[in-house]
């Protein structure tokens, strides 16, 4: 019923690590929500729910973890209901994730046989003589990825986990994301394993696709909580490029290689939790101060919060891969597992093609600097933009706390990283790959190996050590020098320096959005007020601009229109023509029966078609019947 | 060890006579009288005798952040390919490390655009922003190519392997990776196709806009960055593409090394003269011929064989 292997041991501690600073950050936020029993009762269902499905061995029991998983933190979304869109955010939270969850238990029905209570390594024999494992491969992407957030799945994550309190929201999107990879890793390992090379191939263009088109939409949102939560699929992309190269290295009989981008992927999950937390934690204490959650009306906030302001500023270091941090050292690791592409022999096509991932990586972090400067300058940086922002304090102790002890974890994941990837080493020993530890650490614990031949090296100690060693030089010189200073407002052209002359988020990510109109399409409103009918003079005037997500306007509403009209020619047939409710069963039947052929049996083209023209006259003379 | 700290010294020594020399050589070209190459000492002086007015609306990030910006630069010092064979140098640092380095330099200069409360800072760093995030896929695409032509993707090493080994067989992706390299270095310093360094008129400016509230140290400071930063991508440049003249005795490299910074140096000014100023819009195009070169660098690689 229950496995305690080295995997789901890690993701316990992962689960663990995470919920432990979030607790005391909880605790501190408590005072802010009105229903709080409601709130707590689910919110350690939730936790222990997550447990329950990394530590649950057959499919009954992940299952039934998994939903309640998905249904404490729907409810979680549920706590503060302000206006129709968290009702509406919830809804489609509820809907999303109950399509991934169709899909998962299609998986498990075939791969159980029947027996849902089979371990997971039980299935692993059902999985092989299953005919075609692609359509298990694709049920588990559809049934993982529409929970982690990968494109096209992900459009609901930007709405659910800002609606959310921020500690929820900190633990859906640093955690419970995680968990969905979880997912991942054990069934691809244990019930799918091996793999043929399109698999890898799939993932690694969802990654790629997903971190682009997540960081993107993070520039151009001006929420704070929507744009760390589509820094979330960023992050979930970053990460399934890794565990893609992985896949890939496996299939082409790199086993060493394979691990590396494994591990890779598995020391991002970690850092990713870790700073992806702090940043809800942070946000959410701004939030809990100026009452609102939007960007431009916050600034100035690091004189008046400036712990927050502090350990806001190391998570955004940390997640746009700035040196020596954590964050910096699994990107460096995945492209590292990429850059190894080259080893690949005889694959043209594969080694020509992975390049262009490269770019999509890079780009990524690229644009996650710009995302992040905008986050933190405009936030914590300049002037008061509202009256808000100027009466925020510092945060209670209990919020400072748990912020400060996640900030810790960072900090240990950066200067612990040999001890952490020990264990993430210990996972793939146990999934029955070699160690590759020693091939990591050849030369001390100082410097970290790439596998690749002649691959690269970093030392995140020594690059930490002399920049705070050439910084405090340089800092101490100033100090010796005793500089002359004097204070004076800044420079605005002759006019007083004020809110509302400095730079926007919206004049911020002006170039990007306009650079990138054909994805963004934004929708923009201007009103002037002119004075004395002259074009270009005019005493009041306002800029709004709304993004709304091309994957959501083409995919998700079309499908809606699609099912309106469906749904209305089965009311029509339903409410007005009963007389053929028979004939409609007895077609289903049918389906059924044909269809349960083509998975049990070899199937012959003759006999789809014979059975298409069966099915296909037996519908034209039982349901639509003649044309009156 | 003593050569490799002489050539740190040396290339710090040189940095501000490098820009100078290309403001000068501009002039030249331009009929105008240059300035004295040793401008950029006395710009420094100048400013380091000055008192320093830091602005009221500031926070704590602006009496950190000049340091930050500059303190990576000098980390990367350490890491950069030797000048003399038998020198020696960090072998172990990769590409991706030095990337990151220069990174974390300019993240802290944006955030200082955003601290001074300017509508001028914020424009440079929203400018900034934008470059650097296109500058990113073309430079890790450049040095994945170059690393594999060099066989390692340390860059001390892979500096040292060129010089040994010239990969004449690959002569086409090394070009596409040179060319693609140049633009970079035009472009991550702010040279004039994508920025212009000299002018003070808004409108254009992007480095210049988010310090445009320092004085005194603070400058002296960010402007020791910005040389220190061309001399960082010029003797890269130096070292990998132009991978000749180590094995000469130690004074012999040395003055080779100069003489191949300062060609680097009249190249930019000469292509300087000879272009105008993009618009910020215009900018991805160039960029965008960067990343196609690194492409195509990369695809001759793979197609050609090793």
């Amino acid at each position: 019923m229950f496995i305690f292997d080295t995997l789901s041991l890690v993701f316990v501690a992962l689960i663990l690590l995470g919920s432990l600073p979030n607790l005391i950050y909880s605790t501190g936020y408590l005072p802010h929500i009105e229903r709080k029993g409601y709130y707590q009762l689910h919110y350690f269902a939730f936790i222990a729910s997550m447990l329950g499905v990394v530590v649950s061995a057959n499919a009954l029991v992940f299952l039934f973890f998994w939903e309640i998983m998905s249904l404490s933190s729907w409810k979680l979304i549920l706590t503060e209901v302000e206006g129709k869109s968290t009702i509406k955010a919830a809804r489609f939270y509820f809907l999303m994730t109950h399509f991934g969850f169709i899909f998962l238990l299609l998986f498990f029905l075939i791969v159980s046989d029947g027996n849902l209570q089979l371990g997971f390594n039980a299935m692993h024999l059902v999985a092989s003589k299953f005919a075609y494992p692609g359509l298990l491969f694709f049920f588990l992407l559809l049934g993982l990825l529409s929970k982690a957030g990968a494109v096209p799945l992900h459009v609901w994550l930007p709405y659910a986990h800002p609606a959310a309190p921020s500690p929820a929201s900190a633990l859906m999107s640093g955690v419970m994301l995680k968990v969905a990879l979880y997912g991942m890793l054990r069934f691809l390992f244990d019930i799918l394993y091996p793999w043929p090379l399109e698999w890898g191939t799939t993932i690694l263009i969802i990654g790629s696709l997903t971190s682009l088109i997540g960081i993107l939409y993070a520039m151009g949102e001006h929420d704070i909580k929507a744009l760390l939560a589509n820094s979330s699929i960023e992050n979930i992309g970053i990460i399934l490029i890794a565990f893609a190269m992985g896949m890939i290295f496996d299939t082409l009989k790199l086993p060493y290689l394979s691990t590396f981008s494994f591990m890779a992927a598995l020391f991002h999950i970690f850092n990713h939790m870790g700073f992806k937390s702090l940043l809800f934690m942070g946000a959410g204490s701004v939030l809990h101060q100026t009452h609102t959650k939007n960007i431009e009306k916050f600034g100035g906030l690091i004189s008046s919060m400036p712990l927050t302001a502090f350990v806001f500023l190391f998570a955004a270091m940390s997640i746009t891969a700035l040196p020596p941090t954590n964050g910096f050292l699994s990107e460096w690791m995945i492209f590292q597992s990429m850059l190894d592409s080259s080893h690949i022999a005889n694959d043209m096509a594969l080694k020509i093609s992975i390049p262009f991932a490269v770019f999509a990586l890079a780009m990524t972090s690229g644009l996650a600097i710009a995302t992040f400067v905008k986050a933190f300058g405009i936030t914590f940086l300049g002037l008061h933009r509202s009256t808000n922002a100027k009466h925020a304090t510092e945060v209670n102790f209990l919020m400072k706390a748990g912020m400060v002890l996640s900030a810790l974890y960072i900090a240990s994941l950066m200067l612990f990283a040999p001890f952490y990837l020990h264990f993430f080493d210990d996972v793939f020993v146990s999934l029955g790959r070699s160690s590759i530890y020693a091939k990591l650490f050849p030369d001390g614990i100082l410097q970290i190996h790439s596998l690749g031949v002649h691959g690269g090296i970093v030392s995140p100690l020594i690059l930490f050590g002399s920049l705070v060693l050439i910084t405090g030089l340089m800092l101490l010189a100033y100090k010796v020098f005793d500089v002359k200073e004097r204070f004076y407002h800044t420079w605005a052209c002759g006019y007083r320096t004020a809110p509302h002359t400095q730079y926007t988020s919206t004049g911020f990510s002006g170039i990007m959005r306009r650079f990138f109109s054909w994805l963004y399409k934004p929708q923009e409103h201007i009103v002037k007020e002119t004075l004395a009918g002259h074009e270009t003079k005019f005493s009041d005037a306002s800029y709004t601009v709304h993004v709304k997500p091309l994957f959501e306007v083409s995919l998700y509403e079309n499908t809606k229109r699609v099912t309106n009209i469906i749904s209305y020619w089965v009311y029509r047939l339903g409410h007005f023509e009963q007389t053929r409710y028979p004939a409609m069963i007895f077609n289903l039947l049918l389906f059924v029966l044909f269809s349960y052929r083509i998975f049990t049996d070899d199937v012959s083209l003759q006999m789809i078609i014979l059975e298409s023209a069966m099915m296909i006259i037996s519908i034209k003379i039982l349901i639509i019947g003649e044309k009156k | 060890m003593i050569l490799y700290l002489l050539t740190i010294v040396l290339l710090i020594l040189i940095a501000p006579i490098l820009l100078s020399y290309i403001k000068a050589t501009k002039m030249v070209l331009f009929f105008k009288r240059p300035v004295p190459l040793l401008q950029g000492y006395r710009n420094f002086s100048k400013l380091f005798s000055k008192e320093t007015i830091i602005s009221e609306e500031t926070s704590a990030i602006t009496r950190y952040a000049p340091f930050l910006v500059l303190s990576p630069l000098l980390v990367t010092m350490f890491f950069l390919p030797p000048i003399v064979g038998g020198a020696y140098y960090v072998s172990f640092v990769d590409a991706f490390t030095i990337t990151g380095l220069i990174s974390l330099s300019t993240f802290f200069l944006m955030l200082l655009g955003l601290d001074s409360a300017s509508a001028f800072g914020g424009m440079g760093s929203s400018r900034e922003s934008f470059i650097s995030a296109l500058v990113e896929p073309a430079m890790i695409l450049t040095i994945f190519s170059v690393s594999l032509m060099a066989d390692n993707l340390g860059i001390g090493q892979a500096g040292v392997n060129l010089a040994e080994h010239f990969p004449k067989e690959h002569m086409a992706s090394y070009l596409f990776a040179g060319i693609s390299f140049f633009i970079l270095l035009m472009a991550e310093n702010g040279r004039i196709p994508v920025d212009n360094t000299e002018t003070h008129l808004e409108l254009t400016m992007v480095h210049e806009a988010m310090i445009l509230d320092l004085t005194g140290v603070y400058l002296a400071i960010i402007e020791t960055a910005s040389s220190i930063k061309f001399v960082i991508f010029a003797s890269l440049f130096a070292s990998l593409f132009m991978p000749f003249g180590l094995d000469f005795i130690a004074p012999i490299a040395f003055v080779i090394f100069v003489l191949k910074l300062f060609f680097v140096a009249t190249l930019v000014a000469v292509f300087e003269v000879n272009t105008a100023k993009l618009r910020i819009f215009k900018i991805p195009n160039l960029l965008g011929l960067a990343i196609v070169f690194a492409f195509l660098s990369l695809i001759t690689f793979y197609v050609l064989g090793d």
